[in-house]
């Protein structure tokens, strides 16, 4: 009874609080939708609707430009998932020692261990080597050898690659941690004025971030390489310039501080 | 009578010790941070105190005593034993195992995301059932709510619902439904990916799922607050209520107002067309209307009480207020900070304004001060005010009450000022540490200095609240009878409107709907949206 009077336009207090709720917002979206919009010039309204979808977060055209980046113009196709960085099985993983053993071991070592300058492969994580092959493949990462190896494997290949150099053990088992004192401050704990994480936010220590190399026990050669190619942009194939940005205000000798830190090896008895 | 004395208890009590915890990481944080201590050696220690604080303050804390003192509402404002003892009581249990179950991972290091979640982070799966189970057991305590003032109303139809349930039951609701946003987004989007089902989440949609919960959440945490304001200040302090409609139209204001503004934390968000976001800015200054209203029948409702008590002239009536008295200086501190904390919320909803102090440490020390400050200060003395009823305590200590009282107030602001200050130099917030050594940081050092100083000052003042209550003696009286604030003027009748919330609550859904529905359809319809799923500490 009661509540029938309350839904009636006769009750004041639902006349005015309907009749005022719907004029307010009412107003606010015409000043929200129409009339701000109209004031502004990245709106660049064509039309009245033009400006309300674009203020509703869907615009007609997303850009006027008709000149788009090309894809992979240097940077990298692939979309990182989580199933990537599981283990394989063991079938694609013995698989995957055949062809290891064929096409990778003469510079990566029999055990996935270089001696040479070519970077450790041994214990790298699944989704590291998956990424790398294909951006390979695609030229987005530039390597005469690696190109040419890389082209003729199948996605098959590169899972089982993968899935073999996971199996192995890595170079220096026990990354990083942020409190150990010989590590540089860039390691730890980066340097936030200059917006720079720690190297161990991403590869181990603190966190691992899907798609970020082991590097412990890497050589130094090699990482010194891949730093300073980051640095002047030659290499981009890190997902959203990640490396690129951190690597960019680095002086030569924090790069070389930072390549020396990590390459260091187990001390023999702790192997 | 007082049937769920051991259940408010209850409540009360793991609140009150899961605070205590809580606060020991939070100045833990701050010292840290500060140049008084070496940078934190693993920042993702920093991250998981912050994701445990922010849980237990944001979620355990609030939740548990609303749902205690919406108990004690139920029963010593309708004057009736609480239907439905056992539900509580399953609900009270749900609660502190989701606690537990949340808990666990967080100090394990599996899911330091932050109570705010932020996907695409995602961590164990546990942290967020935990959740889950702490929100459904608040929902028990909405439904027995409900069904207790539907009992009360078929007992004495066409009587006016005392004003305490009233507030109590306007802050269930609005609780019901606030906290959809945040369960539709852990049930089907975050709980896939944590349990591995999914690779990718919608983190756009996700994020605007949980604006949803997380502005009105605030106005849930505030109910317990404005409750006391109106329905136990006045009769404290020796007082009248200075209207009991304006307390109505307040509690109702907010149940309309407080839900659909959620998107003013997206500003910075790009998935959030421009429109929608003046929208809810607009709509975020509308909930100045029933603050507004509210400091201004308070502070008539503390004036009569001065007159009563021979205050004259147009200020000089302060001069006789019952200064000594807890609940005075609660109320005025409460105020100080709201105001404070008001100001400063109206610069983070301006559209514009909000450009220049968006994710930086003003916002941390915007909701210190309006939450841990107006909010939890009158949580403290609704305990206070309870604890007679609920022990059968002796009057507690008038002194350590007010000293209890004033560090947390003198804390609260040493520690949130310059909090604001440093926000606006453009501090960012969730920073483990701060390069204080670099000169272009140096002289904002001090900051966090007085920060560790206020929280300390916090420390000391939540123990000493923790001792008194645990402290109080035994009195050998049975206490005298429970109160609520008598109006100055009852009206005869009270409109149809504000004796129910038929029509508010229909207004709240339709006013979601048209602020919320666009947003969220066309980002679920939207290819291509969803992004892989980054998963802390799972390696």
């Amino acid at each position: 009874m009661q509540e029938a009077r309350l839904f009636a336009w006769s009750n004041r207090w639902f006349r005015w609080s309907v009749l005022g709720l719907v004029a307010l917002t009412a107003a606010t979206m015409l000043v929200g939708f129409v009339w701000l919009p109209s004031k502004h010039g990245d709106f660049t309204a064509k039309s009245v609707w033009d400006s309300i979808c674009r203020a509703a977060g869907v615009p007609n055209e997303w850009s006027t430009t008709t000149e788009w980046p090309k894809p992979g113009a240097g940077t990298t196709h692939v979309v990182l998932t989580n199933a990537m960085g599981r283990s394989g099985a063991s079938d694609a993983t013995g698989r995957g020692a055949t062809i290891a053993i064929q096409q990778c071991s003469m510079c990566h070592g029999a055990q996935g261990m270089s001696d040479g300058g070519s970077p450790n492969l041994a214990g790298q994580y699944p989704e590291v080597i998956i990424k790398q092959l294909h951006d390979y493949k695609s030229g987005n990462r530039a390597s005469a050898f690696m190109q040419t190896i890389a082209n003729k494997l199948t996605e098959r290949d590169i899972q089982d690659v993968a899935a073999y150099y996971d199996s192995l053990p890595k170079a220096r088992a026990a990354p990083v941690r942020p409190d150990e004192p010989d590590a540089p401050a860039l390691v730890r704990v980066g340097d936030p004025l200059r917006n720079i994480v720690p190297c161990v936010a991403c590869h181990g220590g603190i966190d691992h971030k899907l798609g970020a190399p082991w590097l412990e026990g890497m050589p130094k050669e090699y990482l010194l390489k891949e730093l300073k190619a980051f640095a002047s942009g030659a290499r981009r194939n890190d997902s959203f310039g990640q490396m690129r940005n951190m690597v960019r205000p680095l002086t030569a000798q924090e790069l070389d501080s930072v390549a020396e830190f990590y390459a260091r090896r187990e001390p023999a008895h702790e192997r | 009578m007082f049937l769920a004395r051991k259940l408010v208890l209850a409540h009360f009590w793991v609140a009150f010790i899961a605070f205590g915890a809580a606060i020991v990481l939070g100045e833990w944080q701050m010292f840290v941070r500060s140049p008084l201590s070496a940078w934190v050696g693993d920042p993702e220690h920093y991250f998981r105190s912050v994701t445990a604080h922010g849980t237990v303050m944001g979620y355990v804390l609030p939740t548990l005593v609303a749902m205690g003192f919406g108990y004690a509402i139920s029963e010593l404002a309708l004057k009736q034993p609480l239907i439905g003892l056992r539900w509580a009581w399953a609900g009270f249990w749900l609660v502190v195992v989701g606690t537990v179950v949340a808990a666990t991972p967080v100090a394990l290091g599996l899911a330091s995301v932050l109570y705010t979640f932020y996907p695409p982070m995602i961590g164990s799966p546990f942290y967020y059932l935990g959740i889950v189970l702490v929100v459904v057991g608040s929902w028990i305590w909405v439904a027995l709510m409900a069904i207790n003032l539907r009992a009360w109303k078929k007992k004495n139809p066409g009587k006016t619902i005392p004003l305490a349930m009233f507030g109590n039951v306007a802050g269930a609701y609005l609780w019901a439904w606030t906290s959809v946003g945040a369960a539709v987004e852990i049930l089907l989007l975050i709980l896939p990916a944590a349990l591995g089902l999914t690779d990718t989440i919608n983190a756009g949609l996700a994020r605007v799922f949980f604006s949803w919960t997380l502005h009105a959440i605030v106005y849930f945490w505030l109910m317990p607050a404005y409750i006391a304001f109106y329905t136990i200040v006045p009769r404290a302090i020796g007082g009248r209520l200075y209207s009991d409609t304006m307390g109505r139209v307040a509690f109702v204001l907010f149940l309309v107002f407080s839900m659909p503004i959620g998107i003013h934390h997206l500003f910075a968000d790009p998935q959030v067309g421009a429109g929608f976001k003046f929208l809810h800015a607009v709509f975020t200054a509308m909930v100045a209307v029933p603050t507004f209203l509210t400091v201004f029948t308070i502070v008539a409702s503390v004036e009569i009480a001065a007159r009563l008590r021979g205050g004259k002239g147009i200020f000089g009536w302060v001069k006789a207020l019952p200064w000594d008295n807890p609940m005075m200086l609660a109320v005025t501190f409460s105020f100080i900070m709201l105001g404070f904390g008001g100001a400063g919320g109206l610069i983070n909803m301006s559209f514009q304004l909000n450009e220049t102090i968006h994710n930086t440490q003003w916002v941390t020390g915007h909701f210190h001060l309006i939450f841990a400050g107006a909010i939890v200060i009158m949580y403290f003395v609704v305990a206070y005010d309870l604890w007679p009823q609920l022990t059968g305590c002796k009057a507690l200590p008038a002194g350590l009450v007010k000293t209890q009282l004033w560090l947390w107030f003198v804390g609260m602001m040493v520690m949130t000022m310059p909090w604001h200050w440093v926000g606006l130099l453009g501090q960012p917030r969730r920073m483990a540490y701060f390069d204080f050594s670099n000169p272009a940081l140096s002289n904002q050092g001090w900051t966090l200095v007085a920060g560790t100083l206020g929280g300390l000052m916090l420390v000391l003042s939540a123990l000493l609240f923790i001792y008194i209550l645990a402290r109080a003696g035994k009195s050998e009286a049975a206490p005298a009878p429970y109160s609520f604030s008598t109006p100055v003027h009852m009206p005869a009748t009270t409109p149809v409107a504000l004796n129910g919330f038929a029509l508010w609550v229909s207004l709240m859904i339709a006013l979601t709907v048209v602020n919320y529905g666009f947003p969220i359809a066309q980002l679920a319809a939207l290819k291509d949206a969803s992004v892989p799923v980054i998963p802390i500490g799972g390696r």
